[in-house]
């Protein structure tokens, strides 16, 4: 039996238990399945013992044999087994050390980089597990939790686990965001949503005043309620705010043009364009406000760039669609 | 010519009845639909009239195959028009028909129907000899060489047609001798004088390079069907534009004039004066790549300024689906603005002309964005339904894709039709009070308006793709006072399409431009009406003429709730 299934089943996070099922189903038939390549004696003793289930016996031959053996499928398979045998005892340590070492080795190896991301994750699940157990009532346990049920769509779930963060710790960063983000992530929401994340938007802002990804949901929010000077103000504060934050330019940009302020539109954008040079509604964004700020032969470059760049992605997305349902 | 009645035959009811009636229409349009509870026989403002009511048994075939060849999915178009003069609006109906695709037997064919002055109609097509022929797509109706009879060109896959009027209830073919014989897939057309010479030109648009050997297989859906594909795997081609020689001649003027330098994949054109300059440029729907505004820059020539006047792509800066598409002076400022419709999760726009060859979109303020974000829009136009002077906007909505059921939750295959009511600013969506019709779904592609029982008010003509036409009779508009005018150019162009009417009635003061073309497909009653509401006097109502005129006509002590015919120069009304 999996270990991890037995854990989770004493325990309330859920999250991940079909991945890790699969790591562990998956994991074992690539490891045990195939026979291991004739090498220097102790690392094959080492690979049947593994092989046989011997862990606690194959572990520390195994180590010992990682790092000097001269043939290459006799260090890949000795370090699949060491991170199989290393995650039955949980040597977190040593599953990290061999992962570092298969992936510096053997980096584009398909079997090597699929057996890291399932023991990757399942680190990642052990490490939550910790969590749950040892500090249960902890604002970071309860955050796990919320960010388990949205990953699982449970956005009602994700709120409520949000609210009670909020009650025992009110001031803490972070959270009014997150629960922000959560209400406006559910679909078919009622018609006060919008209303509702915002006022938990406004509320981080009061506990972290330098939230730039607050500062930019409330300039979207004002957006599609189309307040362009509220929108041009929190976009405005986002950027300065992080000065890498290329959405943040653009929307300042978007909301500059929609209150016809076209040449104070420019600079932003540019910006924007800058960050996000692969962007075309930067591009088509910063060519509008050229074109509209009397600046034609600058936005005609603009355009052009918008032009090229949105017919090479209709050109990839029609090779698609020839093999798919039509994609509207 | 026959006096049009201005007696509505659909209203020969009680006092009482009209009463309820009278109450229902204010109530619907103000937005109290509960006042429509509770009385046994709800009035709504359109009603669907049926066929074994209207005469009108045409079916549209699409000739569905399991290959799913694209033209499938798109027609047909329709169109009010008066072919026979009397003063009533008859129909014509465009149908698929045999291709390199398709070879209906027995022949399908497309169909016109005689206005019978009682709300019926018969079907003259054979004696009138407008069958077409080829697999139709859409008709648009123009007095091409001013006889004072209406002439049609029907556009196909395959080859277009234009029938001369002969005036004596039959048409010619005159589409080799005319010379607008146009090859390929031409979607819809649009008669305009682009040249202010007072003769009708001809724009055509040309939608993708298609043969049944290049079209294309798209993936499977449920049970392995077979999808149409999303017209971004065809080539653009280039539209047409042919010049009147005035002698039933053309002269294909695509490469001299600059329409032809531009490749797209257009649906829709409506002609239109979007600077005021009076010559009449073009904006055309453009499928997956960005829609076209042709300005007429005079000697002929069009300059294609779409991205620059900010109608091309989304806000964002992607091409959406452009299909049905309308201009009108929505907010009454005195500027053109344009609407085109999308596929879904576009949403559709309505772009507000700046008074400088740029538009903003006005989709999110005006609640139609939200209100059409999971619709395909096709048939579409602005019209004053209730004759309160201000221009509703009705729309006609079908997803292509009939497997989109399985790829999408929320988008149904076929959809309901659209009306919103409008008040000079912004509209209000009133679909849901406008009579049971707009709670059917359906595969809405043409749509035409005309004014069928000459009434006021002005009823609404739904093609739909492999099915039977809609024919909605409006029973709300003849209760507020209009007048209706039949504008008759002579120095200017027949039709007077490019016209302006400014009207004032007490503290109404409106305008109205003419368009030529709009909607998909489809052709309208070539009058307009002008409403004034409640208000029982029309001031004084002013005609600009097109070019080459231009001349200013102003008319006072003209009668309402009546049709008249107004002729360019004659200084008086009849």
């Amino acid at each position: 039996m999996c270990p991890i299934l037995f854990m989770a089943s004493t325990i309330r996070v859920y999250v991940f238990l079909s991945i890790i099922l699969l790591a562990c189903s998956s994991f074992k038939a690539q490891t045990v399945n195939k026979k291991h390549p004739a090498g220097p004696p102790d690392s094959d003793r080492g690979l049947k013992l593994a092989e046989a289930g011997k862990c606690a016996e194959a572990l520390p031959v195994l180590r010992k044999t990682a790092a000097g053996s001269p043939n290459k499928d006799t260090k890949r398979a000795v370090g699949l087994a060491t991170i199989r045998c290393a995650m039955t005892f949980d040597r977190r340590d040593l599953v990290l050390d061999a992962l570092k070492s298969l992936n510096n080795d053997f980096p584009a190896d398909p079997e090597v980089l699929y057996i890291s991301t399932h023991a990757y994750t399942d680190l990642a699940m052990r490490e939550s597990l910790d969590l749950a157990r040892k500090a249960p009532d902890s604002s970071q346990a309860h955050e796990m939790q919320a960010e388990a049920l949205e990953t699982q769509g449970k956005w009602d779930a994700a709120a409520k686990e949000y609210r009670l963060i909020l009650e025992r710790y009110p001031d803490l960063p972070g959270i009014h965001y997150r629960l922000g983000r959560v209400l406006l992530s559910q679909p078919n929401p009622p018609t006060d949503m919008a209303q509702q994340a915002q006022e938990q938007f406004e509320e981080e802002l009061k506990i972290n005043p330098n939230n730039p990804g607050a500062e930019f949901i409330l300039g979207k929010i004002a957006e599609q309620s189309q307040h362009w000077d509220s929108a041009e103000g929190h976009y405005s504060r986002a950027s300065r705010l992080d000065p890498g934050f290329g959405d943040a330019f653009l929307g300042l940009g978007v909301s500059l043009i929609s209150l016809k302020q076209y040449s104070e539109a420019v600079s932003p954008l540019e910006t924007a364009v800058k960050l996000q040079p692969g962007n075309p509604a930067a591009h088509y964004s910063l060519a509008t406000a050229l074109a509209r700020a009397g600046r034609k032969e600058e936005a005609e470059k603009e355009f052009a760039i918008h032009r090229q760049m949105t017919q090479k992605g209709e050109a990839e997305q029609g090779d698609q669609a020839g093999t798919q349902q039509n994609p509207n | 010519m026959n006096k049009p009645s201005k007696h509505n035959f659909f209203q020969a009811r009680s006092s009482r009845r009209q009463f309820l009636r009278n109450a229902i229409g204010v109530a619907s349009v103000c937005g109290f639909p509960h006042l429509l509870r509770g009385l046994s026989e709800p009035v709504y403002p359109f009603e669907e009239i049926p066929p074994e009511k209207s005469g009108i048994r045409w079916v549209h075939t699409a000739g569905k195959s399991a290959a799913r060849f694209l033209p499938e999915a798109t027609g047909p178009g329709c169109a009010f028009l008066d072919y026979d003069n009397d003063g009533w609006m008859d129909i014509y109906l465009v149908n698929s028909g045999k291709c390199d695709f398709y070879d209906p037997n027995p022949p399908l064919r497309n169909a016109l129907y005689r206005n019978n002055r009682d709300g019926t109609f018969t079907d003259v097509t054979e004696k009138a000899r407008v069958q077409g022929g080829g697999y139709g797509q859409g008709v648009a109706v123009g007095d091409y060489d001013g006889d004072g009879f209406p002439d049609l060109y029907v556009t196909q896959y395959g080859r277009s047609i234009l029938y001369h009027n002969n005036g004596d209830g039959t048409f010619t073919d005159v589409t080799e001798k005319a010379g607008v014989a146009v090859p390929g897939w031409s979607a819809s057309a649009v008669w305009f004088d682009y040249d202010n010479d007072g003769k009708l030109d001809l724009f055509v648009c040309q939608f993708v390079e298609f043969s049944r050997t290049i079209n294309k297989s798209c993936g499977s859906g449920e049970e392995g069907k077979h999808g149409y594909c999303i017209p971004r795997l065809y080539k653009p081609m280039p539209s047409w534009l042919f010049h009147n020689n005035g002698d039933g001649t053309f002269t294909d003027v695509s490469k001299s004039s600059g329409i032809a330098n531009s490749l797209g994949k257009a649906w829709g054109a409506v002609a239109t004066d979007l600077n005021n300059d009076g010559l009449m440029d073009l904006f055309v729907s453009n499928d997956t790549v960005p829609n076209f505004v042709f300005m007429n820059r005079g000697k002929g020539k069009f300059e294609e300024i779409g991205t620059f006047a900010g109608v091309a792509y989304s806000g964002d800066g992607r091409a959406r689906s452009g299909m049905g598409l309308d201009s009108a002076d929505f907010n009454q400022d005195g500027w053109m603005d344009l609407f085109v419709a999308n596929i879904d999760l576009e949403r559709y726009a309505i772009y507000q002309n700046n008074h400088d060859e740029t538009f903003d979109d006005q989709a999110a303020p005006t609640g139609i964005g939200m209100a059409t974000r999971l619709m395909s829009g096709w048939g579409l136009k602005f019209f004053d339904y209730d004759n309160d002077g201000y221009l509703d906007l009705f729309l006609a909505n079908g997803n292509p894709d009939d497997l989109i059921e399985s790829i999408h939750s929320l988008v149904t295959y076929q959809e309901p039709l659209m009306l919103f009511h409008g008040n000079g600013k912004s509209f209000v969506n009133v679909s849901a009070q406008s009579g049971p019709a707009f709670a059917k779904p359906f595969s809405a592609r043409g749509m035409a308006i005309g004014d069928f029982d000459n009434d006021g008010a002005t009823d609404v003509l739904v093609a739909n793709n492999d099915g039977a036409p809609i024919l909605l009779h409006n029973n709300i508009g003849s209760q507020n006072h209009w007048l209706g005018l039949k504008l008759v150019g002579t120095k200017s162009n027949p039709d007077a399409i490019g016209a302006r009417i400014t009207y004032q009635a007490e503290d109404l003061k409106q305008q109205r431009m003419k368009v030529g073309g709009g909607s998909f497909l489809s052709s309208h009653d070539p009058r307009m009406v002008v409403g004034i509401g409640k208000r029982t006097k029309i001031d004084w109502l002013e005609i600009k003429w097109p070019l080459p005129s231009g001349k200013v006509e102003r008319f006072t002590g003209l009668p309402i709730d009546r049709y008249i015919t107004i002729v360019e120069g004659a200084g008086s009304w009849k």
